[in-house]
């Protein structure tokens, strides 16, 4: 068999890319640079990538056009990059531990109800909180999230722990209950109570704001170091339950522990941006084939390529239309619905 | 008399109304290699749980290295005593190094990085199961055997002084099946490790094994040297099939034959 090998190319699925670590991080974050740039010059008020440079490097533009180039780019653009790279950075980490948590490639926050608890917990704050009281959001979100979580969770355990195929039932019925719920609050809300709810739950960037996107990122920095403490935990898991109880894993610990930290980062990034889908889901896989299952080098490389991602899908968002913009939430699903069909295929044909 | 690494007392264990294992009674010692055998659901798989502290009997008690398994630390436990099955992942993309390497989990931890020594463990492992050719592939692109021999070189990745197998050479071809028994009395011989091997493969058990536990019924039937065991009386009794027990011309090593058409009808 050792004679075979050699004669058989590699076709590990990334496997052999290890080898190759640091170009691939660094083409990575070049492509992730590339992207935020990009976003800050692309748009209805055209900015030169000279421009950007410029203007990034804090050098004012030369007056006159300059100054509203300064404040399109700054004011507009820059936060809404930012906000599309945490949130597609935060939803691809959170679909990696979710992945890994129930041992199956085509998990996402959306399958076990999360992010439909984040968003009534969010919707449940704008109607209940007086004002424009944006700063309990993430908060309530998590709480929603959560919630829906533990819910799910209990639902699914038995005596003998949690099975992932009784997680992944009820985690769908669970999501269809908190789905019906936010139908109902959008149709029965006060008119102007919340606004832009119909576009925010199909998933929009257009709220970002610095504010916003300081507001987002302790819970995304907290939710990115937190997963990448437990990724050797998150590697045992992809043995089974008990393989990895077996290696030597506090298996409900630590699946509790990815859980809720995995909530924590959907359920912040949904009151902020609303419902974005697919990007949970196709996102870990695109990183899983270029630098494999290893969860130390899967979660950095799934934060950049989600949010590398993202910003090239709001870009697409900002100016497809011929007037207006589509929600981000639509181009992801847009590109990645027939991904995820591609993906069920593949897997079908699989030995 | 060596030491007890394993030790089972009065074992007894339910699914729900059915009693699988009733008052057993087993003893694996240092550098020792004993087979556990018995029918399809006579509960051998659930005595390796029990061991390994996924579950707990309902009456009786089990011990690792004199201490109950729910007293030891996850970590410490499995730094003791490790176990091959037959799953491996294969839904996400993983290299038989990669998979081999989670077996030093238990000595390196959550945060510490991988050693040379961890390295070292992983390439000894790789090399006893001739798997060093094949060890940048994919899980999901080696056979069922090569994953079983994966499976086998993690429990000795992970350096433990008991092992447990389950049914290990399930999908071996008969030079695996050779290779894997000579593996574990190497470990045996050299390293003291005690092994329990849940097994079917009664001629390779007569061959290799020093103590055979015949389980069936919920209890030990018979234990003690290949020859005491492999009785047709025993075979007869817990499996119902009729052989011939005869002695190997080659090595002297019990042989044990099934005769054709005497199967008896069952319910």
């Amino acid at each position: 068999m050792a004679e075979a090998a050699d004669c058989l190319p590699g076709r590990g699925k990334g496997v052999d890319a290890v080898r190759n670590r640091a170009i691939v991080f660094l083409l990575l974050a070049s492509s992730f640079a590339g992207a935020l740039v990009l976003s800050l010059s692309v748009g209805p008020f055209p900015v030169t990538l000279g421009q950007v440079f410029r203007i990034l490097s804090g050098g004012s533009a030369d007056g006159g056009p300059g100054e509203t180039a300064m404040r399109v780019v700054l004011t507009l653009r820059l936060p809404r990059a930012l906000l599309g790279a945490l949130v597609g950075g935060a939803l691809s980490s959170s679909g990696v531990a979710f992945q890994a948590l129930l041992r199956n490639p085509l998990a996402d926050p959306y399958i076990l109800g999360v992010s439909g608890g984040a968003a009534v917990g969010a919707m449940t704050a704008r109607l209940l909180l007086p004002g424009d009281s944006f700063l309990p959001l993430p908060l309530c979100a998590f709480l929603g999230a959560a919630l829906a979580a533990s819910v799910v969770f209990v639902l699914a355990r038995r005596r003998s722990g949690v099975s992932r195929e009784r997680l992944i039932l009820m985690g769908v019925i669970v999501g269809a209950f908190l789905n019906a719920l936010i139908m109902m609050m959008v149709a029965l809300a006060p008119p102007g109570r919340i606004p832009g709810a119909v576009y925010w739950l199909m998933g929009d960037l257009s709220l970002g704001t610095l504010g916003r996107v300081g507001l987002l990122a302790p819970y995304v920095a907290a939710g990115v170091v937190l997963l990448f403490l437990l990724s050797r935990g998150m590697d045992l898991l992809l043995l089974g339950d008990e393989a990895a109880f077996q290696s030597g894993l506090p298996v409900e610990r630590v699946k509790t522990a990815v859980y809720l930290t995995a909530s924590l980062l959907a359920g912040s990034v949904v009151a902020v941006s609303g419902l974005i889908g697919f990007v949970g889901l196709i996102v870990p896989h695109g990183a899983r084939s270029i630098v494999g299952s290893g969860h130390r080098r899967l979660l950095p490389a799934a934060f950049l390529l989600g949010g590398t991602f993202l910003i090239l899908a709001d870009v697409l968002a900002r100016t497809a239309g011929p007037s207006g913009e589509l929600p981000v939430g639509a181009v992801t699903a847009l590109s990645g619905a027939p991904f995820f069909l591609y993906l069920l295929r593949r897997d079908g044909r699989k030995p | 008399m060596r030491d007890d690494l394993l030790a089972a007392r009065g074992v007894t264990f339910r699914y729900g109304e059915r009693e699988v294992l009733a008052g057993v009674d087993l003893r694996v010692g240092e550098g020792e290699v004993a087979i556990l055998l018995g029918p399809n659901g006579a509960g051998k798989s659930t005595l390796l749980k029990i061991f390994s502290g996924l579950i707990r009997p309902h009456a009786g008690e089990v011990t690792v290295l004199d201490r109950s398994p729910s007293s030891y630390g996850r970590r410490e436990m499995a730094r003791i005593l490790s176990v091959a099955g037959q799953d491996t992942p294969l839904d996400f993309p993983m290299s038989v190094e990669e998979y081999v390497l989670l077996g030093r989990f238990p000595h390196h931890g959550f945060f510490g990085q991988a050693t040379a020594l961890d390295r070292e463990e992983v390439d000894r492992a790789l090399a006893m199961t001739s798997l060093e050719g094949l060890k940048t592939r994919g899980l999901n692109e080696i056979s069922a055997g090569e994953r079983q021999r994966a499976a086998l070189a993690r429990a000795i990745a992970q350096g433990a002084k008991a092992m447990l197998l389950d049914e290990p050479t399930a999908f071996l071809d008969i030079y695996h099946r050779v290779a894997f028994y000579e593996i574990v009395t190497q470990l045996s011989e050299t390293c003291g490790v005690g092994a329990l091997v849940a097994s079917h493969d009664l001629s390779l058990c007569a061959e290799y094994g020093e103590r055979i536990f015949l389980l069936s019924g919920g209890k030990v039937q018979a234990h003690g040297r290949p020859e005491e065991v492999l009785t047709p009386e025993h075979i007869l009794a817990a499996f119902g099939v009729a052989v011939v027990c005869d002695r190997n011309p080659a090595t002297g090593s019990v042989r044990v034959t099934a005769l054709r058409g005497t199967l008896p009808a069952r319910d």
